[in-house]
């Protein structure tokens, strides 16, 4: 379903990504730990085709996501949703346009513009919006919601996308702890309704053990876990957490010339430790 | 300072001649900016950096700058010269003198759309057009609306000279009473066209306000 292979990212001089071989088949509840600047963004950037890697390849449902052909890419972007961080809703526009505008890939697109969907749209909106418990909302402005909601509409729009992915890249950093957890349970439970392949960028382990069903984790772009969140031990959690520094302090070790840490390495500059 | 003496009292036997012009004044910078506007639509999408291919919006950019460039007296005379005298070229003219100002400010105030909210439309599967419609114009509604009562305030304004050439309204008769020394019914003409500029002043404010 996704297939990542021998894939490089460089920033400027910064490597952002370096991926042996990933694979994620369907249906797996996949989620990605690591710092910010671990390169899980940038994970998922790839998957959507908002990213070229520098070199090797991507393949999302045997496609290039990032294919020069706007046909393959716009079908691939139609099939892959995602819930961003900041949710990156329209906020003068109300709850109900903006779940709709979800469906833009498959309604007709001079009807559309003109503000016309069809019927079964409409339905399907209400559905949705029934399903993430925001049924009354639907005419109020986005600007208006309070956090979760605004989180709530973001999952309706990627639900109206009849994806067969959906990636949520960090999609609770913004909210309480508790809201985090109702809204991770709401987005896990409406993609096993729905069979969809589902990766979430966390770098909370013990929120995303309970959901998981397969763990991810990066340190430095690079890949340090790859299997059960059970068999996720405390071990794995240092070498996720805590290599970044270690890294870090082998490059200043080893040379003198090549450690350039600038964005998006991580700013946990606080914490140093001595290498023993 | 003999001027201003003899500005008063207003002789308002004029005051329906006046009147008359004033409103195709006003009717020739309403068409001049409706047609800008009906082209300042696509042009401002055509230069907006963030939506269109780079080569295409800075060629764009600089045909509207050119445009701009041009004063608005000079396309009054020439579109006289080409299609008669009237309102019709006073309209025409209004037009495409802000068409370039206006084109530029939509594209501009596109460029300043937030990205994420065109990535996440385009991430949909939508379209190109799709995604202005749904991405880019709702975040710009506001000031683009704001931006047209304002280029129509300033229509009107222009629109109040174009008549010493010819382009019809009011500005046949500033021509004629301030050359004919009629400070008297000039000072009519002031006062009309000081009432409706204040008032479209506040028009502008008042749409400003309703759409938010």
């Amino acid at each position: 379903m996704i297939e990542v292979k021998d894939v490089h990212v460089l920033f400027g001089n910064t490597l952002a990504l370096d991926l042996e071989s990933l694979r994620i088949e369907a249906g797996e509840r996949v989620f990605v730990l690591g710092h910010s600047g671990s390169g899980k963004t940038t994970l998922s950037r790839l998957i959507k085709g908002r990213l070229r890697p520098t070199s090797g390849t991507v393949r999302v449902l045997g496609e290039d996501p990032a294919s020069p052909k706007p046909k393959v890419r716009r079908e691939i972007q139609r099939k892959v949703a995602m819930v961003d961080q900041e949710f990156f809703l329209v906020p003068r526009a109300t709850v109900v346009a903006n779940v709709l505008s979800g469906a833009l890939g498959r309604v007709p697109p001079l009807r559309s513009l003109l503000g016309i969907y069809p019927q079964e749209i409409w339905e399907r909106a209400e559905d949705i919006l029934g399903e993430v418990e925001l049924s009354g909302l639907e005419q109020r402005r986005v600007e208006t919601l309070s956090g979760g909601q605004r989180q709530r509409t973001a999952i309706a729009r990627a639900l109206m996308q009849e994806a067969t992915i959906i990636i949520a890249d960090e999609p609770v950093s913004n909210l309480d702890p508790e809201l985090a957890e109702d809204a991770l349970q709401l987005l896990v439970d409406c993609a096993a309704r729905r069979d969809v392949t589902l990766l979430v960028n966390l770098h909370q382990p013990e929120l995303a053990r309970r959901f998981a069903s397969r763990f991810v984790g990066l340190a430095d772009g690079r890949l340090v876990y790859d299997g059960d969140p059970a068999g996720f031990t405390r071990a794995d959690a240092d070498l996720v957490y805590r290599s970044s520094q270690r890294r870090k302090q082998k490059e200043r070790d080893n040379s003198s010339d090549s450690a350039k840490p600038v964005a998006p390495a991580t700013s946990h500059s606080g914490i140093r430790l001595v290498r023993p | 300072m003999e001027f201003f003496t003899r500005l008063i009292p207003p002789d308002w036997s004029v005051a329906e001649l006046v009147l008359r012009s004033t409103v195709e004044t006003l009717m020739i910078a309403l068409a001049g900016t409706s047609l800008a506007v009906l082209g300042a639509i696509p042009l401002g999408f055509l230069a907006a950096s963030n939506v269109t291919p780079g080569w295409l919006s800075h060629t764009v950019k600089w045909i509207l700058g050119l445009i701009r460039s041009i004063p608005l007296i000079v396309v009054a005379i020439v579109l006289v010269t080409a299609v008669g005298l009237g309102p019709f070229p006073g309209a025409l003219a209004i037009a495409f003198h802000s068409v370039g100002m206006l084109a530029k400010f939509f594209a501009e105030e596109y460029e300043t759309a937030e990205e994420g909210i065109l990535q996440a439309v385009r991430g949909t599967g939508a379209n190109w057009s799709q995604t202005l419609r749904y991405g880019l114009v709702p975040q710009s509604v506001p000031q683009i609306v704001a931006f047209i009562v304002y280029r129509l305030e300033m229509n009107f304004r222009d629109a109040a000279v174009l008549g010493l050439v010819g382009a019809g309204g009011i500005g046949y008769y500033i021509q004629l009473y301030v050359r004919g020394f009629q400070y008297e019914k000039v000072a009519v003409l002031l006062l009309t066209i000081i009432a409706v500029v204040t008032a479209l002043d506040q028009l502008t404010y008042w749409v400003r306000r309703w759409v938010r």
